[in-house]
């Protein structure tokens, strides 16, 4: 028979002797806590809602397309343009939403002296915010966008047909990124500038949309009303136009709407239209809001990173001084 | 995955040359626009332990931490932190300590455990090391349940928990507590004592304590570092400058003009300091005499203790007469720079 | 001579009854005002301010009712937790809005004095804005004393001073009692409360727990033993006269000494040292171990 015996177990503090990240690994977790928080996961349900529902609405465009070439139709929608109405309205919200969520919170919580006094530069945090929102406006744009090329080349029959999709697809690859570089950028460095969530969605809100409806409207206004004449003949039975001959084609006053150059820089003042601009400059195809770049094109391109470079070092700018112990 | 313990108990005050100083200073000199002189020429050496550092103001303080942690660089002179360079070093001495900021810097809706967590991946543990080192840490400064409840719907108390766990997440050799009692109420602040000063002793990391409550930082530190006006006011052990002085102080509740005319009586020249009356300690035989001459008046006796200096008197304003007791002399060397101890009127004792 | 008196005051918002039925005095002199955060003593300050109304019961200042009464800010001055000072004027600019607001006939004369009082001269032509929160505080005293109050309530003043400028802040609050002004304190610094206060106010759980001064009070804690630590030439021997004594509820060696626990003070506080002469043990230490306020305050607390 063995004796009794017990044990007290040393459940005291205990040193680490286990395997340290360096820099870079602590800065990837940075980028990935941020890029869920974009997402609201580990939040709880109510802040998924507006991610979801952002991503669900920009799908849908993608799957009505696809079931339409199911059913024998063409694809309609544009890859490098897409939706453009829809995808603008539905990025503000996106990023005037999300844009706090990783940047105000801790803004507004006085958290950042606990990051800084860990083993990572200043500028790192900043950087995988930047890092992480830029990835998830990407998934916002560019899933939907993949969508569309699957549900369509699902349909296409020839190695031909699948090139040609792949080949308008890249554009419009390469158009989303723009747009998610510059969205997320502009949406940090104005959501940096307050702790409070709500001032920070307005601020950004405020400034997308004044600048998207102030383009529409200056393209509009800017643009020439030509007048001109063109014969048409009507179909038989038509009530013709008193004064007119019986018969044969028949002279019909029209007004055209001409862009100039001042329609030409109008986009200028808005960040989506400016995105335009330059994928008109690049060789893009479909119909945008402007109305063509008439020789501005490389405006647009320095427009694009003048808000962009404003915005990016912005953002870094206000981190070298926010958060001092 | 964490090795077996290895107890290390805080190193008891040592000669600074026979252990590495955690932190090491010299000339450390940072002045802003203003002209603000926020550090001036400071030198100081803190050796291991817990120690606290006080009278610093808003500037001085602030300014030393960022310095320390590599996050300013100084206008003039140096500054090592557990051997190293602060402005070379920075990030590996960010690595090796932990912070716990005055101010509030919580999150409201985050759990206390994924809080710490996340801490502890931008700490640079890898993630299962995180959740677990996070697990533990909360458990080592007494949060259980509430844990799982978010931020937000912690007391004073529990914020303050919460702000050293993350502290002590990444394993520091060195923590930086900036007033770890502000707000908290008399039994939030004896729990937090208790912890802090179980920390220093049994987990084997060196604490320094900003605070200006001197009860404090004599209770639980073992050094002190004065600061005043960016320089080194002094800089000592706390038993040195809370050393017994060869007078005796004696409290009765009556009779205390009975018992002065006795003491005299038998030749021990007493006299009176607010509520109680001072002998000077010649020899043992004192003791005795005073115990008989209670002992045979029959007085309530409350207190008999040999009286000490009290860390405050560095802070004293007038240097005030000096020690006119029976040619008594007082204990506490001077410690390395600065105004000394002697010289200021000794306080009433600790507690009354 | 204003004294504060609370008569069976009572304040709730909804279900919360923050303030129980409490019934106390404040007179000249300095009072400390205790308790556990949430206890109730920032709605206690703020009734006697005039900030709140009472649910039930009267609260006087010198005789008039503080609610909807603000002639009683002639007499009182009150030096709040918060922060609530303008940061954009300076600490001179303040203090003088301040004694204009109080329609003093000499405005910079009282500002100048109340600044010198607090010590804070130097720095008075700078913006608050660039003040430490020691100074800060420092300048809301002297915005509280600039109207000369026979009344002043202070909530944590010395929070964020350093050991320097709370013994200046000491020296003055017991001037100030010395006076003949009644000063009410509400701190959580127990140490700094028991050198200041003449009498002390406890709250715990919106209920008054007890007044007075608090070494009266702990002699009144009759079942709680006094804890006396010992240093003597022979604990041991010592230790057995002692437990043999009715007055004497238990004794124990500790590393740090004979550690008693009395149930008679009186009695056993007047035998030590006839014991220790009879049994021929030196007493090199005797030392109360829970007669402190913090003590006090502890054993108020459990109860």
């Amino acid at each position: 028979m063995s004796a009794e015996t017990g044990v007290i177990h040393d459940i005291g503090y205990r040193r680490y002797t286990g395997r340290r990240l360096g820099r870079p690994q602590i800065v990837r977790a940075l980028y990935w806590h941020s890029l869920r928080s974009a997402f609201g996961l580990g939040r709880g349900a109510k802040a998924k809602i507006v991610p979801v529902i952002i991503f669900a609405i920009m799908c849908l465009p993608a799957i009505a397309n696809a079931v339409a070439v199911a059913n024998g139709n063409a694809r309609l929608v544009p890859y490098d343009t897409y939706v453009f109405q829809l995808r603008v309205v539905l990025m503000i919200i996106f990023v005037a939403a999300q844009a706090p969520e990783l940047v105000s919170r801790d803004l507004r919580s006085h958290v950042l002296p606990l990051y800084f006094c860990r083993p990572l530069r200043r500028m790192d945090y900043p950087l995988a915010k930047l890092a992480a929102f830029i990835t998830a406006c990407l998934a916002i744009i560019e899933i939907p966008l993949l969508l569309l090329y699957v549900g369509t080349v699902a349909q296409s029959h020839t190695p031909h047909a699948i090139w040609s999709q792949t080949r308008a697809l890249i554009p419009g690859l390469l158009v989303g990124l723009m747009w998610a570089v510059l969205l997320a950028a502009i949406g940090l460095v104005l959501a940096s500038l307050s702790g409070r969530r709500a001032y920070a969605t307005g601020a950004i809100a405020i400034y997308f949309f004044l600048t998207w409806i102030l383009a529409g409207i200056l393209i509009a206004v800017t643009q020439r009303n030509v007048p001109g004449t063109v014969m048409i003949t009507p179909p038989p039975g038509a009530i013709r136009p008193p004064g007119s001959p019986p018969t044969g084609p028949i002279q019909v006053h029209t007004m055209t709407q001409v862009p100039t150059t001042a329609s030409h820089l109008s986009g200028l003042v808005s960040p989506f239209t400016t995105l335009d601009g330059v994928r008109l400059w690049l060789g893009g195809t479909s119909k945008g809001p402007l109305p063509g770049v008439g020789g501005y094109g490389a405006l647009y391109g320095v427009m694009f990173l003048v808000l962009l470079a404003v915005s990016v070092g912005g953002l870094f700018a206000r981190y070298r001084k926010a958060g001092a112990l | 995955m964490s090795a077996p313990l290895t107890a290390q108990p805080g190193a008891p005050a040592a000669e600074p040359s026979a252990v590495t100083p955690v932190i090491d200073t010299r000339a450390l000199t940072k002045r802003y626009p203003g002209p603000v002189t926020a550090l001036d020429a400071l030198t100081v050496t803190v050796a291991p332990g817990i120690t606290g550092l006080v009278g610093a103001n808003g500037a001085g303080k602030s300014t030393l931490i960022k310095i320390l942690l590599g996050l300013l660089e100084p206008t003039g002179g140096e500054a090592r932190v557990l051997g190293r360079d602060c402005q070379r070093d920075g990030e590996q001495i960010r690595g090796l300590t932990g912070y716990m900021p005055e101010h509030d810097c919580l999150p409201p809706d985050v759990t206390a455990t994924e809080f710490v967590t996340h801490l502890g991946r931008i700490s640079g543990l890898p993630p299962t090391a995180a959740k677990e080192r996070a697990a533990e840490s909360l458990r080592h400064v007494g949060l259980y349940e509430e844990r799982y409840r978010q931020i937000g719907t912690y007391s004073t108390g529990m914020k303050q928990r919460v702000k050293l766990a993350q502290a002590l997440v990444g394993d520091p050799r060195l923590l930086l507590l900036d007033e770890p009692t502000v707000g908290l109420d008399p039994a939030g602040r004896n729990s937090m004592l208790e912890l802090i000063a179980r920390i220093g002793a049994e987990f084997g990391i060196s604490i320094v304590v900003a605070s200006h409550l001197l009860g404090e930082i004599e209770r639980i530190c073992d050094h002190l570092v004065a600061i005043e006006a960016g320089r080194l006011l002094r800089a000592d052990t706390i038993t040195s400058m809370t050393q017994v002085s060869q007078v005796l102080l004696i409290d009765v509740d009556e009779g205390s003009e009975a018992l002065l005319a006795e003491l005299s009586r038998r030749g021990l020249d007493p006299r009176r300091h607010e509520r109680s009356l001072l002998v000077g300690l010649d020899d043992d035989a004192t003791y005795d005499a005073v115990r008989d001459a209670i002992a045979d008046l029959a007085l309530p006796l409350n207190r008999l203790e040999q009286r000490r200096r009290r860390v405050e008197e560095l802070f004293a304003d007038d240097p005030g007469t000096p020690e006119a007791l029976t040619g008594a002399s007082v204990g506490g060397t001077g410690g390395t720079g600065g105004i000394d101890g002697p010289g200021s009127t000794p306080e009433a004792p600790h507690v009354r | 001579m204003s004294t504060i008196e609370l008569r069976n005051v009572s304040r709730w918002y909804g279900n919360v009854v923050a303030v129980n039925d409490i019934t106390m005095t404040i007179g000249p002199g300095v009072t400390g005002l205790l308790g556990p955060n949430g206890a109730g003593k920032s709605t206690v300050l703020h009734l006697i301010a005039g900030f709140l109304a009472p649910s039930r019961g009267a609260v006087t200042v010198g005789d008039v009712p503080s609610w909807r009464n603000p002639g009683i800010y002639r007499t009182v001055g009150l030096v709040p937790e918060r922060d609530s000072v303008y940061a954009f004027l300076t600490g001179e600019e303040f203090v003088l809005a301040t004694a204009r607001l109080h329609e003093l006939a000499d405005p910079a004369g009282a500002a100048r004095r109340a600044i010198a009082i607090v010590d804070m001269a130097d720095a008075q032509d700078r913006r608050i804005s660039t003040y430490s929160k020691g100074m800060r505080q420092r300048i809301k005293v002297a915005a509280a004393l600039v109207h000369d109050p026979q009344v002043l309530l202070l909530d944590e003043p010395f929070n964020g001073m350093d050991p320097r400028q709370r013994l200046h802040m000491l020296d003055l609050l017991t001037k100030l009692g010395a006076e003949g002004r009644t000063i009410l304190l509400s701190s959580h610094i127990l140490e700094e409360v028991e050198r200041l206060a003449d009498t002390i106010q406890v709250i715990v759980s919106g209920r008054l727990a007890a007044s007075g001064d608090f070494r009266a009070i702990r002699r009144l804690m009759t079942s709680r033993p006094h804890v006396f630590l010992v240093r003597t030439s022979d604990d041991r021997l010592l230790g057995s006269a002692l437990i043999g004594r009715p007055a004497v509820a238990g004794v124990e060696l500790t590393n740090g000494g004979l550690q008693v626990r009395a149930s008679d003070y009186g009695t056993f506080s007047r035998e030590l040292a006839v014991l220790a002469r009879d049994q021929g043990v030196r007493l090199r230490e005797v030392l109360p171990e829970d007669e402190s306020l913090e003590s006090v305050f502890e054993y108020l607390i459990e109860s």
